[in-house]
């Protein structure tokens, strides 16, 4: 069963064609794990026949009122599944295109669904938009008594229309910022312990195998670092998004902690050196102290400014 | 002749006064949603929901839809998680429907029937209390939905792997106006 309908140009618009083909069929195997509940599915396209992604689509059960939504797939099908049996009025919405409305398909759960009559003639129908969908205004009243639908609210397309890609984006992003996250956590622990040891490492009094363990954990730490940071800078940014609130000291700490954690270790490599010599830490080598402890301050205040609420 | 007409139009006319349904336009919100976690109490408000009510035969169908996107919490890297893990890029709207006597606007209190549409989910909340205030014309209601993380299948997003509460108690604070 298929149905075409066409909504024609309005003000001059180009391109302001909706084609739905509708197919609404009953899935014996979800009847069978529901017994009395359907199964509505279907395509849309646009006037070319190509599939149209991201389109909502809203059924309304007439009786029950109950509402359900689905966005159709990258091949413009959609699906509900474990329909109650009702008389359904289905809304069709999609970004650039008219929103076409379906007033009734009927939902049974042990037989065919049959939809309205005007879908069931297997013709093309040229319609002219009505005054409601003229005056699809911000917060227009309805022109009828009917429930309240999206279009009723003046939202923008933009605002309704599901985007499959942005929510990868954002999945990859928080995905590499949990394991940032993760190994930032990881890395404290060897920068602590890197901290603590530098005590027996740069005194007068000092072995070479307390420096030996100073310099493998920095060198630790460093490794691990540079992980965190990588999974960090890597994290896809979202467009648009202006950066507010505690993660904005948390990347301003960055350019600190940054070039500290290059600088240390050259520094270290410096200092180990001389003293490995029996001289005294000398020159810009004597900067590699307080130059850790300032770029471990900046990652501990970097990880306690999302950490915690100040 | 002129009979018949009068008679035609006097009884046509209560039809035509039932069929002139009220509406009511959402005026101005502010819906805010409470995060717990151990280490931070999050708060999200958004400012942008739209809504409308429609009338017919002493019953208002109501729907209210807001942008997952318009809430904000103070910080945009929360506000982007809070995003991805509400699947807010997939689903960009809540919605919450219900449906309330005409006569609820005068009363002190309503208890709603609730069905909110949310990250792909649809929950149902009966009874949800909700204060009623009508003042100048302005019908402000005020109220909680105790919403929940499970309530919409949205795994607990965690921090330094402590994931948050269940619990996302919704305020709700709107004002209608009659169209």
């Amino acid at each position: 069963m298929s149905r075409k309908i066409f909504r024609n140009r309005r003000n001059g618009v180009p391109g302001l064609v909706f084609i739905v083909y509708l197919s609404v069929a009953l899935a014996p195997s979800v009847v069978a794990q529901t017994p009395g509940r359907g199964v509505l599915t279907g395509r849309v396209v646009d006037a070319s026949g190509n599939a149209v992604a991201n389109a909502t689509v809203t059924a309304t059960g007439m009786d029950s009122g109950q509402v359900r939504n689905a966005t159709t797939g990258t091949d413009g099908f959609y699906k509900f599944e474990g329909l109650p049996p009702d008389k359904y009025r289905l809304k069709f919405e999609a970004a650039g295109l008219k929103t076409l409305e379906i007033p009734s398909a009927t939902v049974e759960g042990t037989e065919t669904v049959v939809p309205d009559e005007k879908l069931e003639a297997a013709e093309t129908i040229t319609a002219k938009p009505t005054p409601a969908q003229e005056d699809n205004l911000p917060n227009a009243p309805s022109s009828s008594s009917k429930a309240p639908s999206l279009s009723d609210l003046g939202l923008s397309p933009e605002q309704t229309q599901g985007n499959a890609r942005e929510q990868a984006l954002l999945d990859k992003r928080t995905h590499m910022l949990k394991i940032h996250q993760r190994m930032g956590l990881i890395t404290t622990i060897p920068l602590i312990v890197t901290v603590a040891t530098s005590l027996n490492a740069g005194g007068k009094n000092t072995s070479s195998a307390s420096r030996d363990l100073h310099a493998a954990l920095g060198g630790l730490t460093g490794d691990l670092y540079g992980i965190t940071a990588y999974y960090a800078i890597r994290a896809p940014r979202v467009p648009g998004t202006e950066t507010r609130g505690p993660i904005r000291f948390h990347k301003a700490m960055a350019w600190i902690h940054g070039p500290g954690m290059i600088l240390t270790p050259i520094l270290g490599i410096m200092a180990f050196d001389q003293r490995n010599r029996g001289e005294k830490v000398h020159g810009i080598a004597s900067a590699h102290g307080p130059v850790a402890i300032v770029t471990a301050g900046a990652f501990g205040a970097a990880l306690l400014s999302v950490s915690v609420k100040f | 002749m002129n009979k018949r007409i009068l008679i035609a139009l006097l009884l046509a006319a209560p039809t035509a006064f039932a069929e002139a349904d009220a509406q009511w336009i959402l005026q101005a919100s502010t819906l805010t949603y409470h995060v717990s976690h151990p280490l931070h109490q999050t708060e999200g408000v958004s400012h942008a929901a739209k809504g409308k009510g429609v009338c017919h035969a002493g019953q208002c169908e109501f729907l209210i839809a807001v942008p997952v996107k318009s809430f904000d919490s103070g910080d945009s890297n929360r506000d982007l998680h809070m995003l991805q893990v509400t699947r807010g890029a997939e689903f960009p709207l809540v919605t919450v429907r219900t449906r309330l006597p005409e006569s609820a606007a005068a009363s002190g209190s309503i208890n709603a029937d609730l069905e909110i549409q949310f990250a792909g989910q649809t929950a149902q909340y009966e009874q949800v209390p909700f204060k009623v205030e009508t003042q100048g014309g302005m019908t402000h209601i005020m109220g909680t939905i105790p919403a929940t993380l499970a309530d919409f299948k949205i795994d607990p997003p965690s921090l330094l792997t402590m994931p948050v509460k269940n619990d996302i108690p919704v305020r709700v604070d709107m004002t209608w106006r009659p169209q």
